[in-house]
């Protein structure tokens, strides 16, 4: 059965966006300070899901795209950060004052038609849809950041309805207690 | 980021050192495409050094990849472990990347 193809939503009424016991900071959108203002947000997270770096990653994507492509590094504006981790989950809402996600809909359709190629194995077909070019994007735009965020953050990534915020979770699996029993 | 080339036979092997993030990942861009215009025509991108990497990062071996293949050279991707192995695999480019595992079977490859 073919798997159906994960996609970037719209849901200003998703329970993602309760904010309820959230942590919370705000940063002005100063481009050279993303990956300083990840970490101060990923510091409270515990050692378990930090896992070789990758939420860090995965949190610093966000913050840029809310800098960059929603604030557009106008440090006049802000970006908001809601944050919770425990060992089992990440959750994450970002909020900029940009015009929102206008894209959203050609970036749907722009990983479909990756994952048609990915599941055909066609990677000629797949070397046109390796990077998705926004009509603002620069040549220092990697273009992918999305596609591995839809992947790792695997409990939502949901857009509100203005899409200038987004709420996304990622789940740990449990780990077992490691009690040995000897006989 | 620091970037350093060496050469084996008509090789030439650029090891990077450090984070391929947002602020550095240009600099191994514009270094390949120095490379190019000298008529380098076979790399080997050595990234045992490298821990960290983002879309920038990512954005920029793809440029570089389809800039190679378009050209008809040869590149070969080495070392790619941790975080770096993870994010490749969640923008599942593992398959169209040319990766080997080690500088020795880059080599290698390269000659087939």
């Amino acid at each position: 059965m073919a798997q159906s193809v994960k996609e970037i939503k719209v849901d200003e009424n998703s329970p993602l966006f309760d904010k309820t016991g959230m942590l919370h900071k705000e940063f002005p959108s100063d481009f050279r300070q993303i990956r300083y203002f990840t970490l101060l947000i990923v510091q409270s997270a515990p050692p378990d899901i930090k896992d070789v770096n990758l939420l860090e990653q995965q949190i610093s994507e966000i913050i840029k795209n809310a800098v960059k492509h929603g604030n557009k590094c106008d440090t006049a504006k802000k970006v908001r950060v809601w944050y919770d981790f425990s060992p089992e989950h990440a959750h994450l809402i970002v909020e900029d004052e940009g015009p929102g996600f206008q894209d959203l809909e050609k970036w749907n359709d722009f990983n479909r038609k990756r994952q048609a190629a990915l599941e055909g194995n066609d990677f000629e077909t797949l070397s046109e849809y390796v990077s998705f070019r926004g009509e603002r994007a620069d040549d220092n735009d990697g273009g992918n950041a999305l596609f591995a965020a839809l992947e790792y953050w695997d409990g939502g990534f949901v857009f509100n309805s203005k899409r200038n915020c987004v709420s996304t979770l990622k789940l740990f699996p449990k780990k077992r207690q490691g009690i040995k029993v000897s006989r | 980021m620091d970037l350093k080339i060496r050469k084996n036979g008509e090789s030439y092997i650029i090891d990077v050192n450090g984070e391929m993030d947002l602020y550095n990942s240009y600099k191994l861009k514009e270094l390949v495409m120095k490379m190019l215009e000298k008529k380098v025509e076979r790399f080997i991108i050595n990234l045992e050094n490298v821990d960290y990497i983002d879309s920038s990062g990512i954005g920029a071996l793809i440029y570089i990849c389809s800039t190679i293949k378009k050209m008809g050279f040869k590149l070969v991707i080495t070392n790619i472990h941790g975080s770096v192995k993870k994010v490749i695999e969640l923008t599942k480019l593992m398959g169209y990347f040319p990766i080997s595992p080690t500088i020795d079977e880059a080599l290698k490859r390269m000659e087939a």
